[in-house]
């Protein structure tokens, strides 16, 4: 039988052949159910472990992962034969520093058994087929329980357990000629938070708005993000306030600290902090507390997204943003990138319909394809609308097809906001944003 | 191993069990601008079981093999609960069980090149992009290599032991003129293959920087309908995205509606569209002479002759559908179960020059690689990495943001020249799909004509 080296002594090893290290280490129990056509079609245990090892061996970073909890010798080889070439670490890791618990484990997430899964979905696929037989529908729902540990020469100890429910749901109606997807997903790492029920209402109200399909003209005109469309205006953002393309000199934004440089309506806030949210944490993944901060304050640039190495390019202070994994996928065995916690764009003051209603003609964007495609770093988009509707003074008319909106997202948000909508709605179960309306967004239709 | 596995399987209960057993080892090197951002060895080990009762799928995880019994016992159990609620039940169309041990013949396995060549290659690359003008403000110069011995075993008694190696290399530079004009090049590489493939690719490097550079002054497209011709690149992002997705069979299999709209023997294009995905060739990222359940790969005619021809299948889609198994179960890794994947796939080459495509397109625009591109069903789109107008018949200016949008089969009738210049390549990252990502995969074509396409980006 081979053993587990236990982590407090392989750092212990490690501690005298270099001048820094740190372990994390991650142990996870997921459980996956899959829908497809409407039906059951698998269920998945999967039991995880994880390590990864940084070491700072003079000044040079050192880096190496494993999933063989047994075989600590190839882990320390291989981190320090990594620090012998590696870049100049920068950094020093922190120590123990003392920061209020946030909640992340909810014993109701870890006691759903695969049963009580398989019923959720079973009562989802029942409301979509009711509403329409014909409907496609795929649902994933999977709950997971992991224990994080991070320990490091300095004295930091991290161990905390979090949960989270994550349910996905794509509803597709297949016609000769038009074939269309209807999809939400949302994860949090409390049971009440999330509720299928609740996304299958929202998707059957979308599909009773796609049953009129209409056109627009190519032309600039105000389209309204709303809520999920709203990844579309925040993908930039991440890359322009992500501390790497601020000390690489290739963000927008690196030298528009404390300059107003969009609408003064507009304030984006980072928070880590917030209980149970799926992207929250006491601590990020090299140990420095997590926190909420305002990233854009009033239009104002306030503040840069840091992990440790970052932060010590610039001589900034580390945010608490050094994560393995961002919005869209990672893991244990990547280094510790920049990665947001959940965004909260603040709320306006007028209501949705009321914006809406005194815009002529708007195009309501929910769904895109092609996230990221394009010259994000810039700031521009340019997605397929996949679910969108034409609006006319807050009449929903049609679905549209075929239609592309092109923009720059540095240049719409500070000339053009026509408003942000009075309710921010959870995207994702990472984005908090009200429905954000844009004048002047370029819209291109083949109809 | 041999014995331990298949003993395990036979006595487990399920009507059909399997197992895959990987080890993985892989090395990384990442340079940001002038840091080495990353530069690590690291090994993996894990298994998954997968078991059928009554037709339900059972499925477990795990990374230690100690728990190798215990965790085909979950899955088994699983299994059986899935199989007692289940209504639509999966069966499995026949496979010949295969014994067999497939080696990589690599002329330098990347497992024995010391970890230092591979970081002192990439600083040469990355300096190159860096040196070639002021203009190129950051770099990223990324090399990824990945070696895994995969042990395949069945409750039929297939036993097979592959080893899949693969290598990748991206090179991106990004050059800047005043505030906001950000522009961003890349060159991507990847093949299933040792160190050597990527050595000697300096030429990339130039190419990347002095692309970033030119697009600086390149004009941003204006949105509207076009003639476009695609270049091999871009063709293959287009096959695969576009139509490739669309013949996995998993979807279609259980969509009767669908299976309506793609039904084999109809037209989709001009009789000189040919479709394929192939496992079989040498050196390209899709391949492996087996897949994930064991299937021996095969050439598939997606379209051929303008008429859909065939799915790409696994053994659960090819038993539902009656047809036969394709060998494009794969899975990204042991943390997943085989789903229907495409493997080499592109346009097969016409006859078309291309200064016969250019002739009478008075407004076209040439567009080049990809950024990216996504597929919903019949929606496509993906953005080219650069581009340059065509007018009356000549070669214009370089264009930037040319998105391509349109409706897949719309756009399959829309080709109307299909080139004689067939390349087909691997890039440095892979395809996605139901979470599993990045699968390695090549794709290409020829230059390849398509009339009225639209293309989004500014309205003038």
């Amino acid at each position: 039988m081979r053993v587990t080296i236990p982590a407090a002594g392989l750092l212990e090893k490690v501690s005298h052949q270099c001048e820094e290290a740190e372990l994390y280490e991650v142990r996870g129990v997921s459980m996956p159910v899959r829908f497809a056509a409407g039906t059951l079609e698998s269920v998945k245990s999967v039991e995880s472990v994880g390590r990864a090892l940084r070491v700072i061996k003079n000044g040079r970073l050192g880096f190496s992962t494993t999933t063989d909890l047994t075989d600590d010798i190839t882990l320390v080889e291989n981190a320090l034969q990594s620090a012998q070439l590696g870049g100049l670490a920068g950094f020093s890791l922190p120590g123990r520093r003392q920061s209020p618990a946030v909640l992340c484990f909810d014993a109701e997430v870890e006691q759903l058994t695969e049963s009580e899964l398989i019923t959720m979905g079973e009562k989802a696929a029942a409301r979509l087929a009711s509403y329409d037989p014909q409907l496609h529908v795929e649902i994933s729902l999977s709950t997971e329980v992991e224990e994080v540990r991070l320990l490091n020469t300095h004295g930091l100890e991290v161990r905390e357990q979090r949960t989270s429910l994550s349910v996905g749901i794509d509803a597709a109606r297949v016609r000769e000629g038009d074939i269309r997807i209807v999809s939400d997903s949302d994860v949090s790492r409390r049971r009440k938070d999330v509720s299928p029920m609740a996304m299958v209402e929202r998707l059957i109200e979308r599909l009773g708005w796609s049953e009129k399909t209409t056109t627009v003209q190519s032309k600039t005109m105000p389209v309204v993000f709303y809520p999920r469309g709203a990844i579309v205006l925040l993908l930039p953002l991440m890359a322009g306030l992500s501390g790497r393309n601020v000390s690489m000199g290739s963000s927008p934004l690196r030298d528009k600290l404390g300059q107003e440089v969009f609408a003064s309506q507009f304030t984006l806030l980072d928070d880590g902090r917030l209980d149970y949210a799926a992207r929250s944490a006491t601590y990020d993944d090299e140990g420095t507390p997590t926190s909420r901060k305002a990233l854009i304050e009033d239009g104002v640039v306030r503040q840069f997204m840091y992990n440790l190495k970052t932060a010590g390019q610039v001589g900034a202070q580390p945010t608490g943003n050094g994560f393995k994994s961002g919005f869209f996928g990672g893991g244990f065995s990547d280094q510790p990138g920049i990665a947001p916690c959940t965004w909260c764009v603040r709320a306006g003051e007028r209501s949705l319909s009321a914006i809406l209603g005194r815009l002529p003609e708007a195009l309501l964007v929910e769904q895109v394809i092609g996230l990221g495609q394009g010259n994000v770093t810039a700031g521009e988009f340019s997605n397929n609308v996949s679910l969108g509707f034409l609006a006319r003074r807050g009449e929903i008319v049609g679905r549209v097809k075929n239609t592309m909106i092109a923009g720059n997202v540095y240049y719409l948000l500070r000339e053009r906001l026509i408003a942000l909508s009075d309710r921010a709605e959870w995207a994702y179960g990472v984005i908090r944003a009200p429905a954000i309306a844009l004048d002047g967004v370029s819209v291109a239709s083949s109809a | 191993m041999r014995d331990r596995l298949l003993q395990t399987l036979s006595h487990c209960g399920a009507d059909y069990a399997d197992i895959r057993v990987e080890r993985e080892w892989r090395n990384a090197v990442l340079y940001r601008k002038d840091n080495l951002e990353n530069l690590e060895s690291s090994s993996e080990v894990g298994g998954i079981v997968r078991c059928l009762v009554s037709g339900g799928w059972g499925v477990a995880v795990f990374n230690s093999l100690e728990e190798l019994e215990r965790r085909v016992e979950d899955a088994c159990r699983i299994a059986k609960t899935v199989g007692a609620k289940i209504s639509q039940r999966a069966e499995l169309a026949a496979v010949k069980p295969v014994q067999d041990e497939v080696r990589a013949a690599l002329l330098k396995d990347p497992r024995c090149v010391p970890l230092q060549d591979k970081q002192r290659l990439l600083q040469t690359y990355n300096e190159r992009m860096l040196g070639f003008s002021d203009q190129i403000v950051t770099t990223q110069a990324r090399y990824a290599d990945s070696f895994r011995e995969i042990t395949f075993a069945s409750s039929q008694d297939a036993y097979i032991v592959e080893e899949r190696p693969d290598v990748t290399l991206l090179l991106s530079a990004t050059a800047r003129n005043g505030d906001t004009n950000i522009q961003e090049a890349f060159e991507s590489e990847g093949w299933a293959a040792g160190f050597e493939a990527v050595e000697g690719q300096e030429e990339l490097a130039q190419r990347a920087a002095q692309r970033a550079v030119e697009l600086l002054q390149a004009r941003p497209v204006s949105g509207g309908v076009y003639t476009v011709i695609l270049d091999p690149l871009l063709t293959g992002v287009f096959i695969h995205e576009a139509f490739g997705h669309l013949c996995e069979a998993d979807f279609i299999s259980k969509n009767p509606r669908l299976q309506e709209i793609l039904t084999p023997g109809r037209r989709f294009g001009v009789p000189e569209l040919n479709v394929i995905d192939d496992g079989y060739l040498p050196g390209l990222r899709g391949n492996s002479k087996y897949d994930d359940e064991g299937t021996p790969r095969k050439k598939v005619y997606l379209i051929r002759k303008g008429v859909l021809h065939g799915f790409l299948h696994s053994r659960e889609t090819a038993a539902r559908l009656g047809a036969t198994p394709s060998g494009n179960a794969r899975a990204v890794s042991y943390q997943f179960q085989p789903i229907v994947r495409m493997r080499n796939t592109y346009v097969d080459q016409g006859s078309a020059t291309f200064e016969q495509m250019l002739k009478g397109v008075e407004r076209g625009i040439y567009a080049c690689n990809a950024f990216g591109g996504q597929t919903e069903m019949e929606q496509f789109t993906f953005s080219a990495a650069y581009a340059y107008e065509i007018v009356n018949g000549k070669l214009g200016g370089m264009l930037r943001d040319v998105v391509l949008t349109g409706n897949v089969f719309e756009t399959l009738q829309s080709i109307d020249l299909i080139g004689s210049d067939l390349q087909i390549k691997g890039g440095a990252g892979g395809c996605g799909k139901a979470g599993q990502s990045p699968l390695p995969v090549s794709m290409g074509g020829p230059h390849v004509r398509i009339r009225n396409l639209t293309v989004g980006g500014r309205v003038e």
